[in-house]
């Protein structure tokens, strides 16, 4: 059997490691549009902080080697031919398979294309952006950075620049940066107390406008509130769209069975597959390292032995990079708030039939497990919550284990 | 393969485990060296739980959450102890393991261990070497009052359900008397303390 994975991301690149440990002998080949052995893309920042490129091969340099993989690197898919099991790259080239598995992540998501035409706009989600960037600012001895968008990629972007010692400006349009992590609350918070540890320099409610080009070079940038800013660097981080064309001709994601298949021959995993939500059953891409992991397992178990189902996807996620200071949500946040807060942490959980359907916890990780496991649980927690919120011993799991919780788990 | 197990009707708060993980983990292997030094790194705590005291760490869970969630390729297991290696050299402390731990046993800080003068992710590693050397982990080794073995869990169950027998068919003593004085002074002065508040 011959197995093609499109991708050379986290999920395929698990998807290979799962299927060579479990003994499959099968022929695989790999396509990737860079040209490198996988690579993490939450490691890739702290390249440009100064750290080895080496650790950003999470599975070894000698990846495909070591795993009797044939790559085919640098090289974007066109089109796959689901009837004729075929893949058409752009260079003209095709792949004939037996078995697909699709995992082509998603790309950054531009204004204005044209930007990046400019000498100093960068988009910030691989690591052919991470060398362009680091070259760039060794060239050109950058001082100051402008970050367009305040998500998890924008604030992850400001803090690797602010790390490497450049004056950061970050812009996002939003009342409060990690807008889709936070509620307003916990996302007021966050952002002041990542303004007061970094001294990077927060525009909110505003939006890059114009960029101000002079000589092919960036000049500078223009903002919606009338400010300009004098800049030889500009990242552009408001978003992200899956790599779902190739497959079904738009960038919606590709919508899989409960065995991960789009059809009997193609298994889609990663941030381009839109899977059920764990606990809810929305459907949506839950784009984090491990869904795309637990996806990848999934579908070598079915793939060597015929039978394995996803069970869903969990949408929490943490941003803590470069400083000390974490940012953990997961699901959402609606139903009744309960909140406890000092001055150097916010915890909030929203509550629905007694049971937690979200949460936000800033400034440490001491309750986040426990909490992520009620969670995950669905259990009864309005009894036993607001002391947990209040822990700060990290005691709440070992008292409820020994019976000293007031109140009952449901 | 062989855990830490915690009976921790034994334990007497000592924290000589903590001690001793302190040194095994510092580069001087002295308690001198562990004095003032911010970078020393401790991966057992003793925790107190109303009268109750135990040590905690991490329990090498089969699967390993925290390893199921790290993005970089720093944590492992070791296929001959069991063990839940975490590589620093890897680790971007970007907390994906905390956040799924259920016990808290991962925290963050710049150790000695850590290369890029920034904190790393550290938790116990079951004194991986020193198992493989066939000794003890240092905390089980520095138990003094038996709270802590290293132990095969099958092993453990089946002493512990054969000792439970005892106990209930002969009435042999499931502690011994120094043990049972000590935890009735500890609840009395717990709830002496907690009168007081």
């Amino acid at each position: 059997m011959k197995i093609v994975t499109i991708g050379t991301g986290m999920a395929a690149a698990e998807f290979v490691d799962v299927l060579r440990k479990e003994g499959s002998q099968d022929e695989i080949v790999m396509l990737g549009n860079e040209p490198f052995p996988p690579y993490s893309p939450c490691v890739i920042p702290f390249f440009l902080a100064g750290e080895p490129l080496t650790t950003v091969y999470w599975k070894g340099e000698s990846f495909y080697r070591n795993k009797g993989v044939t790559a085919l690197l640098d090289s974007a898919v066109a089109e796959v031919d689901a009837k004729r099991h075929r893949v058409r790259l752009s260079n003209g080239r095709t792949e004939n398979y037996d078995r697909l598995f699709f995992a082509t992540g998603a790309r950054s998501w531009y204004p204005q294309p044209q930007w990046l035409e400019t000498n100093g706009v960068f988009g910030f989600k691989t690591l052919t952006d991470m060398l362009a960037i680091d070259d760039y600012i060794r060239e050109h001895a950058t001082r100051r950075v402008v970050v367009f968008g305040g998500g998890f990629i924008g604030v992850d972007a400001a803090l690797a620049l602010w790390h490497r010692g450049l004056e950061v400006i970050l812009v996002h349009r939003n009342t409060r940066l990690l807008s889709q992590m936070t509620d307003e609350d916990g996302g007021v918070f966050a952002t002041r107390k990542l303004r007061e540890i970094t001294g990077i320099d927060v525009r909110l409610k505003t939006t890059v406008t114009d960029i101000d080009i002079r000589d092919g070079a960036l000049r500078g940038v223009k903002m919606s509130n009338g400010d300009s800013v004098e800049t030889t660097m500009l990242i552009v981080a408001i978003g992200v769209s899956p790599n779902s064309e190739p497959l079904v001709g738009n960038d919606r994601g590709v919508v899989v069975d409960e065995t991960l298949r789009y059809d009997p021959h193609i298994y889609v995993a990663g941030d381009v597959a839109v899977t059920p939500h764990a606990l809810t059953g929305e459907p949506a891409i839950y784009a984090t390292y491990p869904n795309a992991m637990l996806q990848a397992r999934t579908a070598v178990r079915h793939l060597l032995h015929g039978d394995a189902t996803y069970n869903g996807s969990i949408n929490t996620n943490v941003l803590k990079k470069h400083i000390d200071f974490p940012i953990i949500s997961a699901g959402t946040f609606e139903g009744d708030p309960v909140t406890w807060q000092n001055q150097h942490l916010f915890r909030r959980v929203y509550l629905q039939n007694g049971k937690i359907n979200g949460y936000q916890l800033i400034g440490d990780t001491r309750v986040s497990g426990y909490i992520y496991n009620l969670y995950c649980a669905q259990v009864r927690v309005d009894k036993i919550i607001a002391p947990i919120l209040a822990d700060n011993r990290g005691d709440s799991y070992y008292r409820s284990l020994m019976g000293f919780n007031q109140g009952q788990l449901g | 393969m062989k855990k830490i197990f915690v009976d921790y009707e034994k334990c007497v708060a000592c924290k000589a485990c903590e001690t001793a993980c302190a040194m095994e983990n510092h580069p001087s292997h002295s308690l001198f060296g562990l004095l003032g030094d911010k970078k020393t790194q401790v991966n057992v705590r003793v925790l107190a739980v109303e009268h109750e005291a135990f040590p905690v760490s991490c329990r090498h869970c089969e699967p390993a959450w925290c390893m199921d969630a790290c993005p970089s390729g720093a944590i492992s297991r070791d296929s001959e102890t069991g063990a839940v290696i975490l590589n620093p050299d890897m680790c971007k402390a970007c907390a994906m393991c905390a956040m799924v731990c259920p016990f808290d046993a991962i925290s963050f800080k710049e150790t000695h261990r850590a290369r890029y003068g920034r904190d790393v992710a550290y938790k116990c590693d079951l004194c991986n070497d020193r198992v493989k050397n066939n000794e003890l982990p240092a905390c089980v080794a520095a138990c003094h009052s038996g709270a802590l073995s290293f132990r095969e869990h099958d092993q453990l169950r089946r002493d512990q359900a054969v000792k439970n027998l005892r106990v209930y068919l002969l009435g042999e003593e499931k502690l011994p008397k120094n043990f049972e004085l000590y935890r009735e002074l500890r609840r009395k002065e717990f709830a002496q303390r907690s009168g007081e508040k």
